[in-house]
């Protein structure tokens, strides 16, 4: 590991995340969810009747959809009481769509991505970054090569404004439309900041753009809405982290992503999820992925109370590859909830999906995902394969995996595993002179290593940091 | 839904039923109130994803089957020394407080909308009474169907230390014609229960072939209970049937308790199968194996659904779960879910599953030795059921599986 990465070792992580600041809002949006707010909201940022529309639409389907409380070991989200949030927060800052530079933001928020250690990591390691502080989106800058390419990264209400008619066409109409789940129907209605990420043709970013969202504010809800399009052979790898301090109200973090993969394109998009163990993180992502185009979904679900979290791909085009990592840890009073779908529309198409998951303490992890095979995927393969680890007997892990074949010429393999730490493991680290707790890290760092490998360096450390937190004093 | 068929169902219907087999009363209010439980009971869960339910018993159209003082069969029941088989009348004769105290122990006559039509309307019984100490091999119940609906109950009881290895076998009789003629519709109605009770240090191994005509819609829960030591093993074979839901259940009990759930299925034109194998360890040291491997040819679909669940004082558990399903043709659907329940860490658990065709290097090692292809795709499927087959310890069972699959083999 070089010297630029010191920084995130010595930082106390704990500190990081768990540090609030006061509230300081220029606009705040009453609490709960009428048309009216939604027409405030929109309002207040200015959008065309269009967007409006949309949203309005959204709220009535919204509130038509029941909750999704009916599937087998699935968080409890009766606390999820709409009406009890505050959908909306326009933090205080003069310029909209951002500032390019982080001296022009009011300190407390400058200071807030400075604790997160954003700033550090934009200097070193991306091309673009994103930081959004509660509804909107305050930072946003890109390295100038890449404008000059043609590279659009910009806040999503700026894309709006400035990029009207693609958003128009993609914006939840083929990837995510709002009747696909209750939350993507309220993510619909209320969305609001987020990326806008668009590669042109021939383009490859080589260096991670990512966007920070940050909510600081007690029972706030925060909605951002991300679209990414990779046109034909061109390639990105978009990088999301999340963290929030914690409050004694719940927050909800719902989230929507868009990504549209062309013809022989590649996006990877990887989140690192550090929410504050009073949020509710139910989130909606899905890929559509053309023809010899590839998408990879990289997720780290650490924190939160409870995450519904099951990204989707479609591949809709001949040879299409879809790669799922995803990993998923719950502690005390966590359920973690996540998996994968995949649908295999055309021929010679390939996933994988890699699922690895800990509990411990009373945690739950899940595993819920689906492959589904069309009647004429031919030549298609899917592989499946999820582990768990579990350290004591308070914890649940649970695996559902779905499969539905259509298609007789294809290759579906599922494989799963569950089990304890292993004493014999822990026994050979420990008469090389490691005590218990840095055996059980070690054995868990290796657990997870698939994963971590596919992550850039300054992730796959958070990464490895935030457990060695989570296992910190627990380990018996 | 035609699930208003109780609507036509009468109290006295089910008295006479009763009292036509000489129950006590105990039974007869038993069934009284599955059919007074029937009004608020659901049909039999189905997995459903988005914009997609696995399998649809809407198209169980029982009204027109279910007449339930017209009800038919033959059975032939070869005991082996030592064991009582016996019809339901000479069960409630000969060990009258013995049913009463499992009978609906181990399935809950209200667990759903079949189980408790079932529980009302059944006239054709089973019971299996292996005293304690005793080994007994090759007991066999061969049901024929000779009416269109029929409702089925085994009981099957090991005592400490019993031994009983059971083959069932399903199938239509030919006399049926006569009493389908009496109606217009097609279909047939076939529903099976059958509860296991394994005390301690029992063994009992279970195998069923449902071989019914291919216009029955067959509905079946097996499900066994294990004290310390016991094992209970399952085999199913499924061939016959035009849409088949079963579940084949174990508990484990006991400390130390096993359970072997075994599944070979074999689906052609358009039948539907939908198979559950379920285990919950519920105490320390059980172990389950859990392996299901079916062909499906034609537009035949199937679904299948594993459960291993591990409770939380189900301490050093092993537990094991295999599916594999074979597609010979394009227009055959697989669906299958293979879950993992596990709330204590000290369990080591695994499931695997796959859906594919045959080899295509085996078929080429076989076309390379001159074999017709054919002849080489049906050698590979028998060979694929061979590891399931293995399983079968009943030499007659086992024969007669193979032969139901080399029939139905392409020519």
């Amino acid at each position: 590991m070089s010297s630029d990465q010191d920084h995130l070792r010595e930082t106390d992580t704990e500190k990081r995340f768990e540090f609030k600041k006061e509230e300081n809002s220029a606009f705040e949006a009453e609490k709960g969810l009428t048309e009216e707010t939604i027409r405030v909201i929109s309002e207040d940022k200015d959008e065309p009747q269009w967007m409006l529309d949309r949203r309005l639409r959204a709220l009535e389907q919204f509130q038509e959809m029941p909750m999704p409380d009916d599937w087998p070991g699935a968080p409890d989200l009766s606390e999820v009481d709409v009406d009890e949030i505050v959908p909306y927060i326009r933090p205080d800052i003069e310029t909209r769509g951002g500032a390019e530079n982080w001296e022009d933001l009011p300190d407390e928020i400058q200071d807030t991505f400075d604790k997160l250690g954003i700033p550090e990591a934009e200097k070193n390691a991306l091309s673009g970054v994103g930081a959004q502080y509660e509804s909107e989106i305050v930072y946003q800058n890109m390295q100038e090569r890449w404008e000059d390419k043609g590279v659009i990264f910009c806040d999503m209400d700026k894309a709006v404004q400035e990029h009207e008619e693609i958003v128009k066409e993609y914006f939840m109409t083929k990837a995510v439309p709002p009747s696909d789940n209750k939350f993507a129907a309220l993510h619909g209605a209320i969305w609001s900041g987020g990326s806008f990420v668009y590669v042109p043709e021939d383009t490859t970013v080589d260096m991670p753009v990512q966007a920070y969202f940050r909510m600081n504010s007690d029972g706030m809800g925060q909605f951002e809405h991300t679209l990414i399009i990779a046109e034909e052979n061109s390639e990105v790898h978009y990088i999301e982290g999340c963290s929030a301090p914690k409050y004694s109200a719940f927050n909800l973090h719902s989230g929507g992503v868009e990504v549209f993969v062309k013809e022989n394109a590649h996006v990877q998009y990887s989140t690192v999820q550090n929410w504050s163990k009073n949020t509710y993180n139910l989130n909606t992502k899905r890929a559509i992925a053309e023809k010899d185009a590839t998408m990879e979904w990289v997720s780290g679900s650490m924190g939160s109370k409870a995450t519904m979290l099951y990204p989707s791909t479609i591949l809709k085009g001949p040879g299409a590859t879809d790669n799922h990592i995803t990993i998923a840890m719950a502690g005390e009073g966590q359920n973690i909830d996540t998996g994968a779908k995949v649908y295999h529309n055309a021929p010679d198409t390939k996933s994988t999906i890699e699922s690895k998951s800990i509990s411990k303490d009373g945690g739950r992890t899940n595993y819920r995902g689906l492959v589904h095979m069309a009647d004429g995927a031919e030549n298609s393969s899917t592989s499946v394969e999820c582990d768990a680890l579990m350290f004591d007997n308070e914890s649940t892990s649970d695996t559902m995996p779905y499969m539905e074949i259509q298609e007789n010429k294809v290759d579906v393999a599922h494989e799963a595993t569950v089990g304890k730490i292993g004493d014999e493991d822990v026994f050979y680290l420990e008469t090389r002179g490691l005590d218990d707790d840095d055996a059980k890290q070690m054995i868990v760092a290796g657990f997870i290593e698939p994963i971590t490998e596919e992550l850039p360096i300054e992730y796959a450390v958070e990464l490895n940091r935030l457990i060695e937190l989570e296992m910190e004093g627990s380990l018996g | 839904m035609s699930t208003q068929v109780h609507a036509n169902l009468t109290e006295e219907q089910v008295a006479e039923i009763s009292e036509q087999l000489d129950e006590p009363e105990w039974l007869l209010e038993t069934r009284l109130d599955a059919l007074d439980a029937l009004e608020d009971l659901d049909m039999p869960a189905v997995i459903q994803t988005p914009g997609r339910e696995w399998t649809n018993l809407d198209a169980l159209d029982y009204e027109s089957f279910v007449d339930p003082l017209e009800m038919a069969q033959e059975k032939d029941r070869v005991d082996a020394d030592g064991v009582d088989v016996l019809s339901w009348s000479e069960a409630l004769d000969e060990h009258g407080d013995l049913i009463e105290e499992q009978f609906g122990s181990v399935v809950d006559p209200q667990r759903n909308y079949l189980t408790a039509l079932s529980t009302a309307l059944f006239s054709a019984g089973t019971v299996v009474y292996v005293p304690e100490g005793v080994d007994a091999e090759d007991v066999k119940i061969r049901t024929r169907m000779n009416s269109r609906a029929l409702f089925n109950y085994t009981l099957v009881v090991a005592e400490e230390s019993a031994s009983v290895t059971i083959l069932e076998r399903q199938e239509t009789g030919e006399d049926s014609e006569v009493a389908s003629a009496t109606s217009d519709a097609s279909g047939r109605y076939y529903s099976g229960v059958v509860e296991a009770v394994a005390d301690e240090n029992a063994h009992v191994q279970y195998g069923a072939l449902q071989n019914l005509d291919e216009d029955t819609y067959n509905y079946q829960v097996k499900r066994g209970h294990t004290d310390q030591y016991a094992t209970v093993n399952w085999i199913e074979g499924n061939i016959g049937s035009r849409l088949t839901k079963t579940s084949v259940e174990t508990r484990l009990l006991g400390d130390s308790s096993e359970s072997k759930i075994v599944g070979a299925f074999f689906g052609h034109e358009d039948q539907h199968f939908d198979l559950g194998s379920r285990v919950w360890h519920e105490a320390e040291h059980t172990t389950a194996d859990l392996v299901t491997r079916g062909v499906l040819d034609d537009t035949a679909r199937s679904v299948y659904e594993g459960v291993q669940d591990v409770g939380q004082d189900a301490w050093d558990t092993n537990s094991y779960q295999r599916e594999n399903t074979l597609m010979l043709s394009d227009e055959s659907e697989a669906d299958a879910s293979p879950k993992l329940i596990i709330n204590n860490h000290d369990t080591e658990a695994s499931h695997s599953a796959t859906v594919g065709q045959v080899d295509a290097e085996d078929m080429f090692y076989m076309t390379s030795r001159s074999i017709p292809e054919q002849v080489a795709e049906n050698m590979l499927v028998e060979g694929f059921f061979e590891p399931v087959l293995s399983e079968v310890a009943v030499d007659e069972f086992r024969e007669d599986l193979a032969d139901l699959i080399a029939h139905r083999l392409r020519e």
